[in-house]
Formats: C-alpha cells, sequence, structure tokens
C-alpha cells in the first residue's frame, strides 16, 4: 500500500473510532434538553452500544452497496435506494402496520412492533427483496442487465410503490399514520436485533471480500462495454454478482435502520477522495466510510434538539447529504468526459 | 491468420456489413478504409468480438474467438476504441495495468513497464489519465493494450492516429510495426490514407457494409477507386498517395 493510501486508511480509521466515541459519550442534557456528554454507565450503556452496532452495521452496508451500484450503472450519483428498494420496504412496512391496525385482535402495540423493532424488520425486508426481484426480471435488456433499463426500472417501482404507500397511509387510523411516518424518516435502534447486526457484518465482510478479489474487473468495468469486454471482463456475470450484492446489502440496511438516505451515496465518494479511484481499496474504505458517517450522524443527531425531539436520522442525512450530491455533480459535469446537460 | 468469412450484419434496417470475405495473415499491418459508416467499426468489433455477426465466422488462428473465454480471449485479442472512457480517474499506469490484470503479477508488473516505454509514457505514468491531453490519453490506451495482448496476438485498433501530432504518430506507427514483426496480426481503421498507404502491408477498402478492394495499399489505394468511393481526388506520385485539389 502507498503513502497516500495508508494516510487514507487512517483518516477512515480515525473517523470510524472517533464517531463511535462520540456516539457512546453524547447524551441529552439532564432535563432532556440540550446536550451533555457522559460516559455511558448502567443502563444506559447497552443502549448506546446497541445503537453503535446498529450504525455501522446499516452504515457499511450502504456504503458498500452504494459502491457497487455506481460501479454497476457507471453513475457517480447512483445510490442503493434509487433501485426502488426503500420504496418497496416501506409499502410492505406499511401494509403489514395497516393488516395489523385493521385486524381487531390485534393491540396498537402489535402496530408498533411490526414497523419499529421485533419482527418489524421481516416485512421490510421482504418488501426489499420483492422490488430487487422484479427491478431485476425489468431491467434487462436481450437478457442482461443494463445499467440504463436498471435505472429507469427502479424508478418507475420506486414511484409506484410510492403512490401504494400513501394510499395505505390514507386508509390506516390516523392514530397509526405517525409511526408510519417515522419509519421513512429512519431510525438507529438503541436495542437492535444483533444476531440481524452480525449477520448484516458478515454480509459486508463475505461481500466485501468478493468485490476486493473483484477489483480489476471492477475497474474495467468501469470504462465502456468495449473496452471491458476486451480486457477479459464478463460483464453479464459481473452486473449480476453486483446487482444481487447491492440489492441483499441495501435489504439489510432497511431490515436494521429502515430507510436512510444518502450515506450510500456519500461514503464511495469519501472513500475515492481518501483513498483513489481502485475498486480493491474502495471495497474496504466504502463499507468504512458508511459505517463512520452513519455513526458520526447518529451522534450529531443527539446534539440537535427540535422541540419533539431529536432530529430523525433520516432527516440529518438527507441534508447533509443533498448538498455533497450537488458538489458532486458539479464536480463530474466539469470533468473531461463528464456530462454536457 | 485472421479469416473472415461471409460476416454479414445489420443494425435494424440498415445495413453494416455484407458478405465480408478476407485473409489476414500474422506478421501484416491491415489498415480498413472507407467513408463514415461503411462498416469499418462494426467490422473490428466484431473481429474483436465485441458483437455477434448475424452470419458468418470468424477465426483467429483456427478458433472463433467468442468460443474463447473472456480471460483468455483478453490474452489473444486487444481492441482500441476511438474514444476511451474517461468514467473512472486513474493514473497511467494504473489504466496501463487494466491490461495486464489477466497475467500473474510479476509478468503483469513487467508488461505494464514495456508498454509505457514502447509508447514513451514512463515519464507521465504517476499522472491522471484526465489530465493527459486527447493524443497522450490514446496513446495510453494503445500502451494497455500492448500490455493485454500475448506476443503473436491480434491487435484491432479504431482509429487510434486522430488526436496525435506528427511525431507521435510516427512512434505509434512503428510500435504497430514492432508488434506486426514479433508475429502479431494489427488490423486498424484508418480515415488518413496517405498514412494507410505508409504503414499498412495491406488495405481492406469498405463501401457500404462490401469489400470493393483488399490487397497491398498500391494495388488498392488507386486514384480511380478512391475517387468512385470517395467522391474527391487523389494523386498518386513518388512520394505516394496524396489528396488532390
Amino acid at each position: 500500500m502507498n503513502a497516500p493510501r495508508r494516510w487514507g486508511v487512517a483518516v477512515l480509521g480515525a473517523l470510524l473510532l472517533l464517531g463511535c466515541l462520540a456516539r457512546l459519550l453524547i447524551a441529552p442534557g439532564v432535563d432532556g434538553h440540550g446536550v451533555g456528554f457522559a460516559l455511558p454507565s448502567g443502563e444506559v450503556a447497552p443502549l448506546r452500544m446497541g445503537a453503535v452496532g446498529s450504525a455501522l452495521a446499516a452504515g457499511m452496508c450502504l456504503g458498500l452497496s452504494g459502491l457497487l451500484l455506481q460501479s454497476l450503472l457507471r453513475n457517480p450519483l447512483a445510490a442503493p435506494f434509487i433501485l426502488g428498494l426503500s420504496a418497496g420496504a416501506g409499502l410492505a412496512a406499511t401494509s403489514a402496520a395497516w393488516i395489523a391496525a385493521t385486524m381487531t385482535a390485534l393491540s396498537a402495540e402489535w402496530i408498533s412492533f411490526l414497523l419499529a423493532g421485533g419482527s418489524g424488520v421481516i416485512p421490510g425486508t421482504f418488501g426489499a427483496l420483492a422490488v430487487l426481484a422484479i427491478v431485476y426480471c425489468l431491467g434487462r435488456r436481450r437478457g442482461v442487465l443494463d445499467p440504463l433499463t436498471l435505472i429507469l426500472a427502479g424508478t418507475v417501482v420506486a414511484t409506484m410503490c410510492g403512490a401504494l404507500t400513501l394510499l395505505v397511509q390514507s386508509l390506516m387510523p390516523p392514530t397509526s399514520r405517525g409511526e408510519s411516518w417515522m419509519w421513512f424518516m429512519g431510525q438507529v435502534p438503541e436495542i437492535p436485533h444483533w444476531p440481524l447486526v452480525f449477520a448484516a457484518v458478515g454480509l459486508v465482510a463475505l461481500i466485501g471480500a468478493i468485490a476486493a478479489r473483484l477489483g480489476s474487473a471492477l475497474d474495467a468495468a468501469s470504462t465502456s462495454d468495449d473496452e471491458a469486454t476486451s480486457l477479459g471482463v464478463s460483464l453479464p456475470k459481473l452486473r449480476l454478482v453486483l446487482f444481487l450484492g447491492a440489492g441483499v446489502l441495501a435489504a439489510a440496511s432497511v431490515a436494521l435502520c429502515g430507510p436512510i438516505a444518502f450515506v450510500g451515496f456519500v461514503a464511495p465518494h469519501l472513500a475515492r477522495t481518501l483513498l483513489g479511484a481502485r475498486h480493491r481499496a474502495l471495497a474496504i474504505a466504502s463499507p468504512l466510510a458508511g459505517g463512520a458517517i452513519l455513526v458520526w450522524a447518529d451522534a450529531v443527531r443527539q446534539a440537535i434538539d427540535v422541540g419533539a425531539g431529536r432530529l430523525p436520522i433520516g432527516v440529518l442525512t438527507a441534508l447533509l447529504g443533498g448538498p455533497v450530491f450537488l458538489i458532486v455533480m458539479r464536480s463530474y459535469r466539469a470533468r473531461p468526459g463528464g456530462w454536457s446537460c | 491468420m485472421l479469416t473472415l468469412r461471409e460476416i454479414s450484419h445489420r443494425y435494424g434496417d440498415r445495413r453494416a456489413l455484407d458478405a465480408v470475405s478476407a485473409e489476414m495473415p500474422a506478421g501484416h499491418i491491415v489498415a480498413l478504409v472507407g467513408r463514415n459508416g461503411s462498416g469499418k467499426t462494426t467490422l473490428l468489433r466484431a473481429i474483436a468480438a465485441l458483437v455477434s455477426p448475424a452470419s458468418g465466422s470468424i477465426e483467429w488462428r483456427g478458433i472463433e474467438p467468442r468460443a474463447l473465454r473472456p480471460s483468455m480471449r483478453a490474452r489473444q485479442i486487444a481492441y482500441v476504441a476511438q474514444h476511451p472512457s474517461l468514467a473512472i480517474d486513474l493514473t497511467v499506469r494504473e489504466m496501463v495495468a487494466l491490461g495486464a490484470s489477466q497475467r500473474q503479477p510479476a509478468e503483469g508488473t513487467r508488461a505494464v513497464d514495456g508498454a509505457l516505454a514502447q509508447i514513451a509514457l514512463e515519464s507521465r505514468a504517476a499522472r491522471s489519465f484526465h489530465e493527459l491531453s486527447a493524443g497522450e490519453r490514446q496513446l495510453c490506451v494503445v500502451a494497455r493494450a500492448l500490455a493485454q495482448h500475448e506476443a503473436g496476438g491480434l491487435l484491432v485498433l479504431d482509429e487510434p492516429f486522430s488526436n496525435l501530432d506528427p511525431g507521435e504518430t510516427v512512434r505509434l506507427a512503428k510500435v504497430l510495426r514492432g508488434v506486426a514483426d514479433r508475429g502479431g496480426l494489427v488490423v486498424v481503421a484508418l480515415h488518413d490514407l496517405p498514412l494507410a498507404d505508409q504503414v499498412a502491408d495491406s488495405v481492406l477498402l469498405l463501401e457500404e457494409g462490401r469489400v470493393v478492394g483488399h490487397g497491398p495499399p498500391g494495388d488498392v489505394l488507386v486514384p480511380e477507386r478512391l475517387e468512385s468511393v470517395f467522391k474527391c481526388p487523389f494523386l498518386r506520385g513518388p512520394q505516394g498517395l496524396t489528396l488532390g485539389r
């Protein structure tokens, strides 16, 4: 590893550790308002450890998923939810809540249970994976996954899922709608399903190792179809691996924290800035960057009191990620061969 | 030997190639010439196994290139596109190293060093590919192709001279001659007919997807035939082929 890359890994590692430390130490003020710093103890310690674990696992999933998608779609603005996975997960979770709310045998606790924690991950994960299968079927051209067709298929499926979600929300009892809206803002659970967290980390390790091994092929695939094929890359197989890897990782992040915008988009760019464009290094660095970003975002939001509680994490990541999106878009337009529109 | 038998291909209603047949021996530089839209790029892509022709067959050293595994084919056949992609921001060395990714690491390093030296890009090896001029980028992807294919392989290039200054043109022509002299076959699409006349061992002249001439440059690039194809005058004198007035 050359000196700039060593420096980049050191910066990422420091960001990650400091983010974890900040999340462990930052706490609401003594009266529930403002911000304080305290070493966690007693019952608080496992809660903060749970939040750190959830944020790291979900952030790593999003970071790696974003990298794979940006490579698959040859689009630096691509993000995990461009395939419509969050919209599908949202539709499934909202539908589950609606069913639960309209069945008199189930209490309001069931609604919360289905949406926020416990088995609430099941409908969301199912919805994300179902959309993954649909977009796979729609995103092929002459039997092969095609980047542009995939984006269009994902956009159409996301729009339809969004419309159906609004319909289901309008049918829900008013008392249940708040829970549904909260789900769409993303939540880093302080009491996570630890098996799910470990499974997500395991997925990141497995898919990250595969991506690192395919690093040269991913570099070549970032050129044109003709150049990549001439360089010995089997694009149909590679795209299938990238699609499935990115989709499963995005579904895992939805299962952990609900839909969280922009982390999967920003993390690969942070990794590229620190380590360069080669995918072998990025396959390791992007999940680390994603984990660092989400754990920092969760720490920072603890310090932002909006009156009715802390700032929702999805709102914070969208507020911070939006400007980054614009900066990246402008920088790519200014590059040789950049967009002319 | 590269053998093309009755290659035909269409894009929708438009006929791109019409029963193209030719034999191209190893050790030669073969120039594909013709007007824009005459089928040069489609034929090059078919030779490099990047497109499946609707009918006909292609054999390189007795084997259909599309029957080879992609990694094996990459070591036999390298393709240089007319407009290299700028989608990934690598250094020149990293870009050239993409060509050697199917080789063992030590062998790949030697291939990359050798290719950079042949194209005289060693001094720019650490620079970003994006920072190069269009001509230097073209040379960089030629270096990548040199690092990719083994000696005696097939090198397919689409207008590689288009952005080069005279010095770079001479240097690249020497590199292509070196590939042919080591037993390889170079198939190159060219718009510059005087250049084709100078560097090629044989010329394949295409018109609307059909072969209208194939043989030594002196036999194919004759002013009357060229005037009929390109609708402009050419002269052949002691200095070779020139564009008339």
